[in-house]
C-alpha cells in the first residue's frame, strides 16, 4: 500500500495512507452503505437495556421511591452517582472540540465529532437523573424552572443546586450548538453525495450551505470564539457540579480541591470514554485509516495526564484530611479505605491511578484491545470514585445515631444499566445517520491539498 | 428572497495554493465583479485571503453583545428576585449583600447568550438558512476548489487567465 508522509500541516510522525480526496468517500459511505452486523447487535443490546431502564424507571414513578434504596441517611445514592458519572462523561467532548482547539492540537480533528457527540448524548443522559431521582417527576419541571410558587416565593440563588441547573443547562445548550455547527458543512457534503429524499433531508438539516468563502470566513470566527466560550465552560461545570459536594459541611466533602478534582477526573472518563467509542466504531464502518493508531494513541496520553493529576489529588485529599487534625474528616476517610465500601475505594485507586500507568510504555499504548480494557476499567474506577464520594460521606455523618447502611435495590441497579443502553443507543444511531469524523476538519490535517511545486499550474484546463 | 443563479463560468482548482493565488490575483479586479469563491473546508491560506477580501468578521460583535446582554441578565434576575421576596438561608441576607453568588449566573449566563448570538451571527452573515442555495458543482463540498464568476462564457478573455492561473476545469453555469 502506498503511503504518503506528512507535510507541515499534518501531525509531525504520521504517516498518512489516505488523501484529503479519500475523506468524504470512505466517511460518507459508513452514512449511506449498510453497516457491520455488528453495529445491529450493538443497538439491539443497548436499546435493550434502555428499555429494561424505563420499564424500571416507570414502576418506580407507578409504586414510588419505597422501589429506590435510598433511605435515611443516604438520600443520594446510585442516581446522584449516575448523575455525575455522566456530566463527567460528557467533559472530555468540549475539552477535545474546544480547548484542544485552541491549542491547535490537530490529532483532535480525526476525533473530535465523536467526543462532541458523546458529550451531548452524556449530559442528556445526565439530565434524566435529577428527574429520575425527585419521585414524582410530572411534578419536577415546575420545581426546577426559577418560577415564584404560590407564596410567591422564588429559588434560592444561594443554593448550588439551582447553580447546578443553570450551569448544566448553559453547557447542555453551548455543546449541542458546537456540535450541530460542526456538522452543517459535513451534512452538505453529504447531501451532494445523495439524490432523492435522502438530499433533501440533509439539504435542511445543512440549511443550504454552499461552501463559499464568506460561510467559511463567518464560520471559522464563530467556530473559534464558541471554542473560546466553551473552554471556561468546562472547567466551571464540573467545579460547579463539585460545588453540590463541597459547599456543604459534610464530612469528605466540604473540601476546597473538589473543583480541580472533579474537573481532572471528567477529562479521564470522558477521554477513556471516547477510545472506548471510538474503537469499536471506526472498525464497524472500516475507518481505520482515517482515526488513526497516532490520534489514539494522543488521546491516551491524555488519559494518563489526567491520571496522575487524578491521583495527586487522591493522595492529597487523604493527606489534608489527616495533617488538619479534623476528627470527623479523618474518620470518614479511614471508613473509605478499611471499612465496609473499602471494596469500592480499592476498585477506585486501582481503576484510575495504577492500571493507566500502563500507558507510559508505548508499546501499549499500540495494543488497542489492552487499552479498550485499561479504559474500561478507568470508566468503572470513575463511577466506583463518585459512589464512594457519596455513599461513604453520607452513611457516616456527625451523629453516630443517625448512621446507616446503603445497598442499591434491582431498581436502580436496572436504571443505572439502563442508562448506559440509552447513551450507547443514540450514539449508535448518530454514527449511522451523520458524519462521525468531521470531514472538513480532517481535510485540515491530511496531505493531498497542496500542489506539489506551490506555483500555479500549467494551464491545461477543458472547457 | 434569495436571488436567483446568475449564468456565469466556474473555474475549479485541484489545490489550495493554487487557488490563494488566483483569488489574490483576480478577485476585486475588472471583469471579476460578483465572483464568488469555494472551498470544501477552511484552509488557514484560504481564510487569510479571506480576511483580505473581506475584513475581520463582524460575528464577533454579536458576541460580545450576547455575553453582555447575558451578564447583564445574570446581575439582574437574581438580584430583582431576592428583592421581590428575600429568602434568607442559614443567616445569608438577600440581594447586594450575596453579590458573590451572582457571579455565577453573570458568567454562566454571559457564555450562554454570547454561544447563541455567536451561532445567530454566523448564520445571518453567512446568508443562512437558505432552503433555496444552488450547488454549482457537488464536487465544491468534496476536495475541488471554485470560483463561480457571473456574466462570463467560456470564449471570455478572463477564463483564459483563470486557466493560466491554474483551474483545470471550466464548467458554464447556466442561470434560472
Amino acid at each position: 500500500m502506498s503511503t504518503i508522509v506528512a507535510t507541515s500541516d499534518t501531525l509531525p510522525d504520521e504517516v498518512w495512507t489516505k488523501t484529503t480526496r479519500d475523506v468524504n468517500s470512505m466517511v460518507v459511505r459508513g452514512v449511506l452503505a449498510k453497516p457491520h452486523p455488528s453495529f445491529y447487535l450493538a443497538l439491539f443490546i443497548a436499546a435493550s437495556c434502555a428499555l429494561m431502564g424505563g420499564l424500571a424507571w416507570l414502576l418506580q414513578i407507578i409504586y414510588g421511591m419505597g422501589l429506590s434504596g435510598l433511605n435515611s441517611p443516604v438520600y443520594w445514592g446510585v442516581y446522584i452517582t449516575n448523575f455525575v458519572f455522566w456530566v463527567g462523561i460528557g467533559h472530555a467532548g468540549t475539552l477535545i472540540s474546544a480547548i484542544l482547539f485552541l491549542f491547535r492540537a490537530k490529532w483532535r480533528n480525526s476525533i473530535n465529532r465523536s467526543a462532541e457527540a458523546m458529550t451531548v448524548f452524556a449530559v442528556l443522559t445526565a439530565g434524566l437523573f435529577p428527574l429520575i431521582h425527585v419521585g414524582r417527576v410530572y411534578l419536577a419541571a415546575y420545581w426546577m424552572a426559577p418560577l415564584p410558587n404560590t407564596n410567591n416565593l422564588w429559588v434560592n440563588f444561594r443554593s448550588p443546586l439551582i447553580w447546578d441547573v443553570v450551569a448544566i443547562s448553559t453547557y447542555l445548550t453551548v455543546s449541542l450548538l458546537f456540535w450541530y455547527m460542526g456538522l452543517v458543512p459535513d451534512l452538505a457534503a453529504i447531501r451532494d453525495r445523495t439524490k432523492g429524499l435522502r438530499r433533501f433531508v440533509y439539504g435542511i438539516l445543512s440549511f443550504g450551505w454552499t461552501g463559499t468563502l464568506k460561510q467559511w470566513h463567518h464560520y471559522e470566527v464563530g467556530y473559534a470564539l464558541l471554542a473560546a466560550l466553551a473552554t471556561p465552560l468546562v472547567l466551571s461545570v464540573h467545579s460547579i457540579v463539585s460545588w453540590d459536594f463541597a459547599m456543604s459541611i459534610q464530612p469528605g466533602w466540604h473540601t476546597t480541591i473538589f473543583p480541580p478534582y472533579f474537573v481532572a477526573g471528567a477529562i479521564l472518563s470522558g477521554c477513556a470514554m471516547v477510545y472506548t467509542l471510538v474503537v469499536p466504531v471506526r472498525k464497524m464502518f472500516g475507518l481505520e485509516e482515517l482515526i488513526r493508531a497516532e490520534h489514539l494513541e494522543a488521546c491516551l496520553k491524555l488519559t494518563l495526564l489526567t491520571s496522575t493529576i487524578v491521583a495527586y489529588a487522591y493522595a492529597i485529599e487523604f493527606f489534608v484530611a489527616w495533617y488538619s487534625g479534623a476528627f470527623y474528616e479523618w474518620s470518614i476517610f479511614k471508613l473509605r479505605a478499611y471499612g465496609p465500601y473499602s471494596f469500592y475505594f480499592w476498585v477506585m485507586v486501582f481503576c484510575n491511578c495504577l492500571f493507566p500507568l500502563l500507558f507510559w510504555s508505548k508499546r501499549v499504548r499500540r495494543c488497542i484491545p489492552v487499552c479498550m480494557v485499561i479504559c474500561v476499567l478507568i470508566n468503572v474506577g470513575m463511577w466506583f470514585e463518585r459512589y464512594n464520594i457519596i455513599i461513604s460521606s453520607l452513611v457516616e455523618d456527625f451523629v453516630p445515631g443517625s448512621w446507616g447502611h446503603y445497598q442499591p435495590s434491582l431498581t436502580e441497579i436496572a436504571i443505572t444499566v439502563g442508562s448506559f443502553g440509552w447513551f450507547f443507543m443514540w450514539f449508535l444511531i448518530f454514527v449511522k445517520f451523520f458524519p462521525f469524523i468531521s470531514m472538513s476538519e480532517l481535510k485540515l490535517i491530511m496531505p493531498g491539498q497542496k500542489s506539489s511545486s506551490h506555483q500555479p499550474a500549467a494551464a491545461g484546463a477543458s472547457s | 428572497m434569495p436571488k436567483r443563479q446568475q449564468a456565469g463560468v466556474l473555474a475549479l482548482y485541484p489545490f489550495e495554493d493554487t487557488f490563494a493565488t488566483a483569488l489574490r490575483a483576480v478577485m476585486n479586479t475588472q471583469g471579476f465583479t460578483g465572483a464568488v469563491p469555494y472551498t470544501p473546508a477552511s484552509y488557514h491560506g484560504l481564510m487569510a485571503v479571506a480576511h483580505d477580501l473581506y475584513g475581520a468578521s463582524p460575528v464577533r460583535w454579536l458576541t460580545l453583545v450576547g455575553g453582555l446582554v447575558g451578564c447583564t441578565t445574570g446581575l439582574l434576575m437574581p438580584i430583582l428576585m431576592d428583592y421581590d421576596w428575600p429568602l434568607v438561608v442559614g443567616g445569608k441576607t438577600a440581594g447586594l449583600y450575596s453579590l458573590p453568588v451572582v457571579v455565577i449566573f453573570m458568567f454562566e449566563f454571559f457564555i450562554l447568550l454570547g454561544a447563541i448570538a455567536t451561532i445567530l451571527g454566523m448564520l445571518w452573515f453567512g446568508k443562512l438558512a437558505n432552503p433555496r442555495a444552488q450547488v454549482l458543482d457537488e464536487r465544491l463540498t468534496d476536495d475541488m476548489f471554485g470560483l463561480f464568476v457571473p456574466g462570463l462564457h467560456a470564449g471570455s478573455p478572463q477564463v483564459a487567465q483563470l486557466k493560466q492561473l491554474g483551474a483545470t476545469e471550466i464548467r458554464a453555469i447556466k442561470g434560472q
